[in-house]
């Protein structure tokens, strides 16, 4: 018998073979065995997660074994597309984040345990509400214009780029405690196995499995409290005063209300010119400190002794740090993995579910409005027809200047509700003829259904009109409404066949062939209203996205061996034939090659008997992979002339419904990045004492799908998706992993990560400037701050240099002369880039009998941040009226928020460099201790921990928060701070 | 399996599905064709068919900022990226985003065109001949604001639709030639009259001989003669009469005019756009002098204003009996422009409003007045233009008697013959159709754009005017269609 040594319980599924040979068998459920050997034979005995045993025979009849976890082991096994491998014989860059590494803490989705937590792999939520947009960045990606999110696998399935409706993070879609490992699949070599979505790195999430032993439950919770790290410094009431009064006293009549015209309970702080001024903080009346919860229970058991399951519930309720934005999720999920016939089938079964109700808030509106009111005017006013909430109007009863916010908040709801399954069945067949054969069939489905509603309450100030006859009217009720079904199907089959040989220069090998086929389906349909000039009613506004059905095909087949010479040797070659629906019949196909060899050193005489190299790896690949996906910006057929009906608001001709020719590009094909990669790999000292890797990469890629600049008069718009460019990308990554302190009461170790990447646009053949979206500014409509330019890393911003006085103070609008004519204008801009090169993680994780205490810090080292908040309330003339009755709040010239120089920012002022700013950080992601009650009762572990997430940040920025993908900072949701307190029994 | 990848659409339709589903389709291909001089796209006035933005791009928007932002008459406050640039008239480069925008919307207008026509033989369509003359007539209106503003680009037609290798640049009189010819070919399909809103013959007629009218600067000929035979034909044949109250052509009941040859058309609630003459209302309308319900208006831009070269050409304003002269708002502001950032100085125009002329009044968030591209008085005072210029057949007394039919309807004394001069024209011209989007052009025919023969109003960048060079004729080509097509060249200049 084989048992698991801890506990005594049998082990199945052993593998038990005379050393030297290929003889063996594996353990039964039981972990009974039998085998036929001679005396003299070593028997080894294996098991993935153990330490390996041999036994030399000398006669006995049973043999009985305990095997001992090897938890340096545990992790060295890696999943990579279409199988695993062992980490050892791994040939492409490949990082693995397991659940001992994980961000503790307060975590809702599932980027927040990975973040900082492997080199090269940049994640930027878009602020902090509970379910922020996350970018994700590996090695900077690859694309331009085309989708630069990596591919997520979640249990062997390939999740759907697009998000359900009212769904801005896919990531929260599965339960972060339900999560085994991370792997990150980052060159091509490694990824070009996933091929048509691959180009931008893989992130491969699995769910943690059922037990092979007996049953084990475990209950963890969560209570945690947020608030906000950093309010904008504004004026308050007291300081708005003065600054009116002394710099614009032709406004002082604005200040505050008449006396006595509103009922309220707030406290009037001073009384001018028969004005009652009062001290309002309008970003404390929208902020809260929210409280949220998280309760998971999950037993793993093996039913019937045959089939290992887990079966988890969890339920999460997180309150945003701003009023009203609240979120719900449930989820459930099962897996079983039985095996059948003596072990020849495995069956991998998969079901999640997930149910999310969240209220979406309008951000910009409230967050902008908390900074621009101004604060010398209540929250309340009793008398107001607006439900009670202050509001200026103007003399002719229109709303004057910005809505409350706190009324913006409170008379909207939008409830986004998502329901979501994602399921699959692995069938894992080792023939019975010929075991080296196996045939993978894996069928998976990813639905969910999303509704929104989206309603004003009576009074709303958004529902404000007015009327033909000068009146005023409210027209409450829906506004938007949505309904999406999105169905995913996605079927993978393929044959491996595995050979091991003894005494032959090929040690093993395997080769696979297989076809994959993804559909993703996307249907709905919205309902949006609007107020009707005629009939002052609100009434659908029929828009020609109204009903939408979006069809992706993706199929590919795909072959890949991996040969292992001498045990010294790996070559891992792979090839993958892509198919795309997004492309014309005769481009649609992509065809990516790639090829990886490593060498492992220690294997070789020189360094076998060397005791304090445990492993050292040098790893060479090569690789082509492709990239599809501009649906975000070219919809689903942008291949094909098509015609739209247009929106009730957009007809011309009395009587003819209007139809509009679609633009499209017929010359659309795969954009191809090649990737360079070489890396090493090493462990050194006894245990896994300093290991780590280092990875030096280049990538090219060509035939880049952009949005470009169609030559004028020769297509259906002006710019569409062209496959017109080339960028280049080199960089390095450092792992360091260091167990300083191994003993039996005391454990410490330290992990850190470093990783530099840098990525220019080499052509975009006849253009040298394109747009760089998501990069306006507050000033105006339509200006761009960023562009993406020739010889230029993606995403500059395209500014003026200031000029400083001798004081280090901007005189306003006085730009360098950088060409020397004599004049400034554009010829004197000058670019420069906003995105990070370098970013990094760290880590230390220190264990004192009972005790624990965690922390990790992430942060850049570079990259800059366009102080936005800076130019739409940091100079003084945004205090005053714009066509309006009403004075706004500004940031605070007091205090060094904002300098009063700025008086206006007209001209070219939006483009001094002034406003870009250093944006290099520091952030402790998370600080945790914690304390373990061993065997409380019979076999119960309880451990308690206190958690503080977000702890503090490191900056110059003089911001918010530096961390901001487009590194343009204006109405930023703020990322609160958490303290949480959490229990976690295992039973 | 493969099969699969060939994914079929199911809200849209190819022309074949569209075609199947309504027989009215073609109509509402051109009904788009049409809209692209007045809406920003077909989804709402906040989305839009190029990639510029929604409410700044539009057509007509282009054509005011372009022609009358640029000239004498009139002056913009914001100064958004582009804009003092423009109002100004002066530190034009190619970078500046308001060029773009129209040369964008040329573009924009003319494949869309070419699109139709290039299938317009192969599928069955009601009137065939009229509608693909109104096709081609939209398609020369966008190519002769190429002509004018940008004075070169490429030449696309169904011919080359579809051709992806960039085109050869197209000069000034080779657009010039084809815009004629065209109008030439399509004068007889043009049908005398039309439902609302679409091009009828006269139309055609109008468009010719404004390219007629402008042949001098553009290609260096002039040609008043044939001008003049358009002209009467549309004056004769074309069954138009002024509309007896001038106010009534600029009111949000405007469709009803008999004045009007060729409309934009605007819809509260059916043709939103913040490029029509919402532009035009709400951007010349502010809480802080003016009550906005009386011009039916909720929302006030606080924009734009017009300035004493515009104001100044009736005398006194407080006397005039011009009713034309009445069309400012005075109270709160001051005469001169000291500073044209400053919104109480100069006199916004209210000659557009949002107001019904007859019934009663509306308040609508978008302007439901339709702008009047080519009507009547033009066609007199173009006239009395070329006869004056010398063209054959046209009579000097006829000539007055439009130019005095003109400016009796606005209440306006009469004159005589020996006032009659250009120097007249050029000023009855401003008085009557400033902010209709021909000053600029006028301005450059009459000579008077460039140089410093004639100043305005922060001509220059000047508050009190100045020289501007002959470049400012032309726009800069945008860099973002040299880049787009590298057989384009910069206009001499910039």
């Amino acid at each position: 018998t084989v048992a698991e040594q801890s506990t005594s319980i049998p082990l199945p599924g052993v593998n038990v073979f005379i050393k030297g040979t290929t003889t063996g068998t594996t353990t039964d459920f039981d972990g009974n065995y039998q085998i036929k050997v001679n005396t003299g034979d070593i028997i080894v005995f294996s098991y993935v997660g153990y330490k390996a045993q041999e036994k030399q025979y000398t006669g006995q009849t049973s043999l009985n074994i305990l095997l001992g976890e090897d938890t340096a082991q545990l992790e060295e096994i890696v999943i990579i597309g279409y199988g695993s491998v062992k980490k050892e014989d791994l040939t492409g860059s490949v990082d693995v984040v397991s659940s001992k590494d994980f961000n503790k803490g307060t975590v809702v989705s599932a980027d927040q345990l990975l973040n900082g937590k492997a080199p090269g792999v940049r994640i930027t939520s878009a602020g902090g509400q509970p379910d922020a947009k996350p970018n994700i960045r590996i090695r900077g990606g690859a694309s331009l214009s085309a989708n630069s999110n990596p591919l997520i696998v979640i249990d062997g399935i390939a999740v759907d780029n697009s998000n359900p409706a009212g769904v801005n993070n896919p990531l929260t879609l599965v339960n972060p405690n339900d999560i085994e490992s991370f792997s990150i699949l980052k060159d091509a070599s490694a990824t070009a196995i996933y091929g048509s979505r691959a180009s931008n790195g893989v992130i491969i999430i699995t769910t943690k499995k059922g037990t092979s032993g007996e049953v084990k439950f475990n209950f963890s919770s969560n209570i945690s409290t947020s608030t906000v790290s950093d309010k904008i410094d504004l004026f308050d009431g007291n300081q708005f005063v003065d600054f009116i009064t002394t710099t614009y006293p032709g406004e002082t009549d604005l200040l505050g209300v008449p006396v006595g015209s509103v009922s309220t309970n707030e406290a009037v702080s001073q009384i001018i010119n028969g004005r009652e001024i009062y001290n309002t903080d309008w970003q404390d009346a929208i902020f809260r400190t929210s409280m949220s919860s998280d309760y998971n229970f999950s037993a793993r058991a093996n039913l019937f002794e045959k089939i290992p399951f887990r079966a988890s519930i969890g339920y999460n309720s997180t309150e945003g740090i701003v009023k009203t934005n609240d979120y719900e999720r449930i989820t459930a999920s099962l897996k079983f993995t039985p095996k059948f016939f003596e072990d020849h089938l495995k069956i991998d079964l998969n079901a999640k579910s997930i149910f999310v109700d969240k209220n979406n808030i309008d951000n910009d509106g409230a967050l902008g409005s908390a900074v621009s009111f101004d604060p010398t005017k209540p929250v309340f006013d009793n008398n107001s027809p607006f439900g009670g909430f202050y509001t200026n109007l103007s003399d002719q009863g229109n709303i004057d200047g910005a809505s409350n916010p706190l009324a913006l908040l409170l008379q909207r709801s939008r409830p986004e509700k998502v329901s979501k399954i994602l399921g699959n069945i692995e069938f894992d067949y080792k023939m019975h003829f010929l075991p080296e054969l196996r045939a993978v069939v894996n069928l998976g489905l990813e639905a969910s259904r999303a509704e929104i509603v989206e309603t004003f309450t009576d009074n709303a100030l958004a529902t404000y009109q007015s009327t033909d006859s000068g009146d005023f009217v409210f027209n409450p009720g829906v506004n938007y409404r949505e309904n999406q079904h999105i169905t995913n199907t996605t079927l993978e089959s393929y044959l491996v066949y595995r050979k091991e040989f003894d005494n032959f220069f090929i040690n093993n090998f395997d080769i696979q062939g297989g076809y994959s086929y993804q559909n993703f389906k996307n249907d709905g349909n919205k309902e949006q209203y609007r107020y009707a000039d005629d009939t002052g009613l609100r009434i659908r506004d029929i828009k020609n996205d109204d009903a939408y059905f979006n069809e992706l095909n993706l199929q590919s087949f795909f072959g890949r061996s991996n040969i292992n010479l001498f045990n010294k040797y790996l070559v891992t070659v792979s090839f993958r034939a892509d198919g795309s629906s997004l492309f014309r019949k005769d481009k649609r196909w992509g065809y990516f090659p790639a090829a990886a060899l490593a060498w492992k050193l220690k294997e070789e005489s020189f360094l076998r008997d060397v005791d304090f190299v445990n492993d050292i790896k040098i790893r060479v690949g090569w690789g082509e992979t492709g990239q599809q996906d501009i649906t975000d910006i070219a919809g689903f057929y942008p291949s094909t002339p098509l015609f739209e009906a247009g929106s009730s608001t957009s007809q011309y001709l009395s009587g003819v419904a209007i139809y509009n020719a679609k633009p499209f590009n017929d010359d659309l094909t795969w954009e191809k990045t090649t990737t360079y990669n070489l890396g090493i790999d090493f462990d050194f000292f006894n245990s896994n004492v300093f290991s780590g890797s280092f990875d030096i990469f280049k990538r090219e890629t060509t035939d880049l799908l952009v949005r470009a600049p169609v030559g004028p008069g020769q297509g259906l718009t002006n710019v569409f998706p062209k496959n017109v460019g080339e960028t280049e990308s080199e960089g390095f990554e450092l792992n360091l992993n260091l167990n300083a302190i191994r003993k039996d009461n005391v454990n410490f170790s330290i992990n850190g990560n470093i990783a530099y990447n840098k990525t220019e646009i080499v052509s975009l053949k006849d253009v040298t400037v394109i747009d760089s979206p998501d990069s306006g500014i507050p000033t105006g409509t339509g200006v761009n701050l960023a562009f993406n330019v020739v010889g230029l890393e993606a995403h500059s911003a395209w500014v003026f240099k200031q000029i400083y006085d001798l004081d280090g103070r901007p005189i306003l609008g006085a730009f360098v002369d950088l060409n020397d004519d004599g004049i400034i204008d554009n010829d004197d801009r000058y670019y420069t880039p906003l995105r990070p090169n370098w970013t990094f993680g760290f880590g230390f994780n220190f264990n004192y009998k009972n005790w624990d205490l965690s922390s990790s810090f992430r942060g850049q080292l570079d990259g800059k941040m366009y102080n936005a908040r800076r130019l739409s309330r940091g100079y003084t003339e945004a205090a005053l009226p714009n066509n309006t009755q009403n004075l706004n709040n500004t940031l605070n010239f007091f205090s060094d928020a904002a300098d009063p120089n700025f008086t206006n920012r007209r001209g070219n002022i939006p483009f001094s460099d002034y406003f870009i700013e250093d944006a290099s950080f520091l952030r402790c992601e998370n600080i945790v201790l914690g304390y373990t009650f061993n065997q409380l009762f019979k076999n119960t572990n309880l451990k308690l921990y206190a958690a503080v997430n977000n702890a503090f940040l490191i900056t110059n920025y003089s911001g918010q928060d530096p961390e901001n993908f487009n590194a343009i900072d204006d109405n930023f949701y703020p990322r609160p701070r958490v303290y949480s307190f959490g229990v976690n029994l295992d039973f | 399996c493969t099969d699969d990848l060939n994914t079929e659409p199911k809200v849209e339709l190819s022309l074949d599905e569209l075609l199947a589903q309504d027989p009215n389709a073609v109509e509402g291909i051109v009904s788009r064709l049409y809209a692209s001089f007045a809406l920003s796209g077909v989804q709402g006035p906040d989305k839009s068919d190029i990639s510029d933005n929604a409410g700044e791009s539009p057509f007509l928007r282009g054509i005011i900022n372009l022609q009358d932002f640029t000239a004498d008459g009139m002056k913009n406050r914001w100064g958004d990226d582009g804009l003092d640039q423009l109002t100004t008239t002066s530190d034009w480069d190619e970078n500046n985003k308001f060029f773009r925008y129209l040369f964008n919307r040329v573009y924009f207008t003319i494949p869309q065109c070419n699109n139709l026509l290039a299938v317009a033989n192969n599928i069955s369509i009601e009137n065939k001949e009229s509608v693909i003359a109104e096709v081609r007539f939209l398609r020369a209106l966008a190519y002769y604001y190429l002509i004018d503003t940008f004075g070169k680009g490429v030449l696309a037609t169904e011919e080359n639709f579809g051709d992806s290798a960039p085109l050869p640049e197209a000069s000034r009189a080779e657009l010039f030639a084809f815009v004629e010819a065209e109008l030439i070919e399509v004068e007889a399909a043009l049908p005398a009259t039309n439902s609302y809103g679409r091009a009828s013959k006269a139309a055609g007629q109008m468009l010719l001989a404004k390219l007629y009218m402008n042949a001098e600067v553009y290609v260096g000929t002039s040609r008043y003669d044939d001008a003049l035979v358009l002209i009467n034909k549309v004056i004769d044949e074309g069954g138009y009469s002024l509309a007896p109250d001038f106010v009534s052509l600029f009111s949000a009941d405007n469709e009803t005019s008999t004045e009007i040859i060729f409309p934009l058309i605007a819809d509260a609630d059916t043709s939103q756009s913040f490029g029509n003459t919402t532009y035009i209302v709400n951007g010349s309308l502010s809480t802080e002098t003016m009550v906005l319900a009386d011009f039916g208006a909720n929302d006030g831009w606080t924009g734009h204003r017009a300035t004493k070269a515009w104001y100044g050409l009736y005398g006194d304003l407080g006397t005039s009996t011009d009713d034309r002269a009445s069309l400012f708002w005075t109270t709160g502001h001051n005469f001169e422009m000291a500073d044209y950032r400053e919104w109480k100085d100069g006199y916004p125009s209210i000659k557009f409003r949002n107001t019904n002329f007859n019934g009663s009044p509306i308040i609508t968030a978008f302007s439901g007045t339709d702008f009047p591209l080519f009507r009547l008085a033009d066609t007199y005072l173009m006239y009395a233009e070329c006869t004056l210029r010398g063209a054959s057949g046209g009579a000097i007394n006829t000539a007055l008697q439009y130019v005095n039919a003109v400016r009796t309807r606005s209440n306006a004394s009469t004159i005589m013959q020996s006032e009659l001069t250009l120097d007249f024209l050029i000023d009855e011209r401003g008085r009557e159709l400033n902010l209709e989007g021909h000053r600029r052009s006028d301005l450059i025919r009459f000579g008077m754009f460039t140089g410093s023969s004639y100043i305005w109003p922060w001509k220059g960048n000047v508050v009190g005017g100045t020289s501007i060079p002959d470049s400012y004729k032309l726009f800069p080509i945008p860099l973002a269609a040299l880049q787009a097509n590298p057989n384009l060249t910069q206009n001499p200049g910039f």
